[in-house]
């Protein structure tokens, strides 16, 4: 290729690739991910079959993942609509503190204060909705702001964390196994990922938001009433953030202030893997799946080989800017083939 | 410059095959085909943004790098695409200069002293607003110039210019041609690409026909006529329009869509006129003249100022697009790519994404039925004859031609009353055209109230039985029957008759 390709071969341009090379670097951006997890999978394997092939292990994982996932697919819907949610791990945090607050100060049964919750989430995703579609504040700045205001709303509420008065059938949600042995987070998970992938998928108001994320204009055009689409998206997000809240200060038995916010980075790294995988990036639940996955058990297997706890955001944010370059990468590709 | 044999194929298919071109210095060179036939590819080749898989380009003896764009640059050839890539919040002087060496001063940019060049490249293509003026502020045409400008600025021996009159109005277009003339009397080639088959034959000293890849038809100046090159591009005549009888506006039955007084900033001023049943009614009139801005107002984007607007004898309230949708009122816009199709997208969930109500397992749940969608998508892929490998393909791979009929489509079963089509046939190929036209044409004899728009006087034409010519946000003629002719179009666009026509509708 060189030889063809005459004697200056000094500023070769991007694009200038052989063939071959294009097909490998496409399928590789397509299914890189998904072969990533199954190389850690083996990997970890190998090296520590005793602890890493065990069955309450494999639980481990599927239930660090399963608040993850919940969260980060909420996420995966403002993203695309083509808009994004950086609240979402303020609002977990927040929520999981309101509800504990519920049932320990205002005395609400755990029924209405998990459902008081939900609702909660869901109205403050739908406020960013507004705050992004009708006042037409960039999305940065409208749910950054509203994510630090909830911080401070928090604190209001409760100074110190919420670990008194919060009934023992609470924590025992995140805690039982009804179904199969699999914990109920893990249950939850997989509900939420079936729901939200049916609705993207198969449903009016799904097709609609693909077709708000891929050309604006055009759906307007289309008769969607794209703001109302938008609002539903980030509402989803709000509820799926307060979810992760909730069952998050039901596994810790109690509301602690800031106890979730570290969930916007992990949300936001597995949603990008997740883009990057089968499709070329775009945003869908499987992927978001995928990525989540990848990232419980790289933690996990940092854990088991005794790699320090700081090792971990080191992990996290080398996860997220190489998800980001892959799916810039596959979208690149996928407009120039 | 020599180019022999250059060769691309795509996922297999051969874009270019084995093309052979030579272009001269001082000459215009018309490189004319329907979409898809290899003129994007073959330019993509010289710019060095696409690397061939055969042949070779020579210019002025020496090999041409492939695969490079700098090299490209280096060996003085510039493109000016349809998109004009310009930096919109520079002025005229920062984007003529943006990439080229400048003069500085302690290191920092000297724009007295750099702009020597770019002021005597503005003069030479005769641009006469001052280059401080910021580019977002200047019409399409004055972009042009600016264009022109940079690749002078860069001493560039060959230009090419991809459909430069598609935005710009008949005495811009003439211009446009008086500078690219005077250009190639100073001895830059010009490589001129168009559908707009008359400006080729009366601007081009040679003119080159792609079909499906290959040069098919290489001609100088006045050997080939139009019908010829009609020929050369499709591969078979085109009807004459004549030959078609317009259909006679019936103005006994109730009118589908009436528009009352309506006025819109300076743009629209007080426009009235009546759409009947089975006809396809056209606006025309040139770019600017206030068409875009109504079909906007129709199509429930903006609110007019003044006036009303009738639908089947009902007055309509739109105060959004969703709202005109749900009323009966469909726009296909004039920018495809940014307002029409979404490109990620199936061909399948373009169509069907204004009907996804109908579309449901079960009525009142939200449930979209595979079977339905597909049914719905394959009927009208086959009805409007989208050519297209399947109806999961992303619409992207289609041509622009086939991707405007699958907007088409997408309003066929959405109970649609009336269709504005904005420029329905900008950027497609003659073949496609004609499919469209009759895809349009079919549509309004089975009731449906069609609103073409169009800046194209010879589309006008081969589509309207009736046309109306706006002028200054004004309808300042009304043409039917064996009146609508380019000549009559093209007077009304320019002169103020409605004072002789006073039964305007």
């Amino acid at each position: 290729m060189m030889a063809q390709a005459g004697t200056a071969t000094k500023d070769v341009a991007p694009l200038r690739k052989s063939s071959w090379k294009r097909t490998a670097l496409m399928w590789l951006s397509r299914y890189g991910t998904i072969v990533g997890l199954l190389l850690m999978v083996v990997f970890f394997s190998a090296n520590a079959p005793t602890i890493f092939l065990s069955r309450a292990n494999f639980l481990n994982i599927l239930s660090q993942a399963s608040l993850t996932a919940i969260i980060a697919s909420g996420l995966t819907y403002t993203l695309v609509v083509g808009e994004f949610d950086l609240s979402i791990g303020y609002v977990a945090s927040f929520v999981g503190l309101i509800v504990t607050g519920l049932m320990a100060y205002q005395g609400l049964p755990i029924w209405l204060s998990i459902v008081s919750a939900l609702l909660l989430g869901a109205a403050i995703g739908a406020f960013n909705g507004v705050l992004v579609t009708k006042v037409r504040i960039n999305a940065v700045i409208s749910t950054l702001g509203v994510g630090t205001m909830l911080t401070g709303i928090g604190f209001t509420y409760s100074s110190f964390p919420i670990a008194t008065g919060i009934p023992r059938a609470f924590t025992d949600i995140s805690l039982g196994r009804l179904v199969f042995g699999l914990p109920n987070p893990v249950i939850i998970m997989v509900i939420v990922l079936i729901a939200l992938w049916v609705i993207l998928n198969k449903t009016d108001i799904g097709q609609k938001m693909q077709a708000v994320g891929g050309n604006l204009e055009a759906a307007r055009l289309s008769g969607i009433r794209v703001d109302r689409i938008k609002i539903f998206a980030f509402a989803t997000a709000g509820f799926c953030a307060a979810l992760t809240g909730t069952l998050l200060s039901s596994l810790l038995g109690s509301g602690t202030l800031a106890a979730a916010d570290g969930y916007l980075l992990d949300a936001f790294a597995a949603v990008f893997l997740g883009s990057a995988t089968l499709r070329e990036g775009e945003f869908h639940i499987s992927g978001t799946l995928i990525g989540v996955l990848i990232l419980a058990v790289g933690f996990n297997g940092l854990s088991i080989f005794g790699a320090p706890t700081h090792f971990q955001p080191i992990f996290k944010g080398g996860i997220l800017v190489l998800a980001v370059g892959m799916s810039a990468l596959a979208r690149r590709y996928a407009a120039s083939a | 410059m020599r180019i022999r044999g250059l060769t691309k194929s795509f996922a297999g298919e051969l874009a270019l095959d084995h093309a052979d071109l030579d272009i001269e210095r001082g000459k215009v060179h018309g490189l004319v085909g329907a979409n898809g036939a290899g003129k994007s590819t073959l330019i993509r080749c010289l710019a060095g943004v696409t690397v061939a898989d055969e042949g070779s380009v020579t210019i002025s003896g020496e090999e041409l790098q492939k695969g490079s764009p700098r090299a490209s640059e280096q060996a003085g050839l510039a493109f000016i695409h349809q998109e004009l890539n310009l930096i919109p919040h520079f002025n005229a002087l920062q984007n003529i200069l943006l990439g080229a060496p400048k003069a500085t001063r302690f290191g920092m940019i000297d724009w007295t002293r750099s702009g020597v060049a770019a002021r005597a490249a503005a003069e030479r293509v005769g641009i006469r607003f001052p280059l401080e003026t910021k580019v977002s502020e200047l019409s399409v045409a004055q972009r042009w110039l600016v264009m022109i400008s940079k690749a002078l600025v860069r001493d560039a021996s060959m230009i090419a210019m991809d459909e430069p009159t598609a935005s710009l109005s008949g005495p811009e277009s003439e211009q446009l041609f008086d500078i690219i003339r005077d250009l190639s009397a100073q001895g830059v080639a010009i490589l001129y690409v168009s559908h707009r088959l008359e400006e080729v034959l009366q601007l081009c000293d040679r003119i080159t026909v792609l079909r499906d890849g290959r040069i098919v038809d290489a001609a100088e100046r006045g050997a080939l006529n139009k019908k010829g090159l009609v020929r050369a591009i499709i591969g078979h005549d085109m009807r004459a329009p004549d030959e078609r009888a317009r259909f006679a506006t019936d103005r006994d039955q109730r009118p589908i869509f009436s528009v009352r007084d309506v006025a819109w900033k300076s743009a629209v001023k007080g426009v009235s006129f009546d759409l009947y049943p089975g006809e396809v009614l056209a606006l025309g009139g040139l770019v600017g003249a206030g068409r875009t801005e109504l079909a906007h107002l129709i199509a429930g984007a903006a609110k007019p100022d003044a006036g009303h607007f009738e639908l089947e004898g009902r007055r309509l309230a739109i105060p959004n697009e969703a709202e005109a949708v749900r009323a009966g009122i469909a726009l296909v816009p004039e920018e495809r790519r940014s307002q029409g199709v979404m490109l990620q997208q199936s061909v399948a969930f373009n169509i069907n994404i204004s009907t996804l109500k109908g579309l449901r397992a079960v009525p009142g749940l939200p449930f979209i039925s595979d079977r339905k969608a597909r049914r719905q998508a394959e009927g009208l892929v086959a009805q409007l004859g989208i050519k297209t490998p399947g109806i999961e393909a992303r619409i992207g791979g289609l041509s622009g031609g086939n991707q405007q009929k699958a907007l088409i489509a997408r309003w066929l079963n959405a109970g649609t009353r009336l269709l504005v089509l904005d420029e329905p046939s900008r950027g497609v190929d003659v073949g496609a055209r004609e499919e469209i036209h009759d895809a349009i044409r079919a549509l309004a004899r089975s009731g449906v109230g069609i609103l073409a728009i169009s800046s194209d006087v010879e589309e006008l034409t081969l589509l309207a039985d009736r046309v109306l010519v706006m002028r200054e946000g004004r309808i300042t003629g009304e043409l039917t029957g064996a009146d609508i002719t380019e000549a009559r179009i093209i007077e009304l666009s320019y002169h103020d008759t409605s004072d002789e026509q006073g039964d305007i509708a």
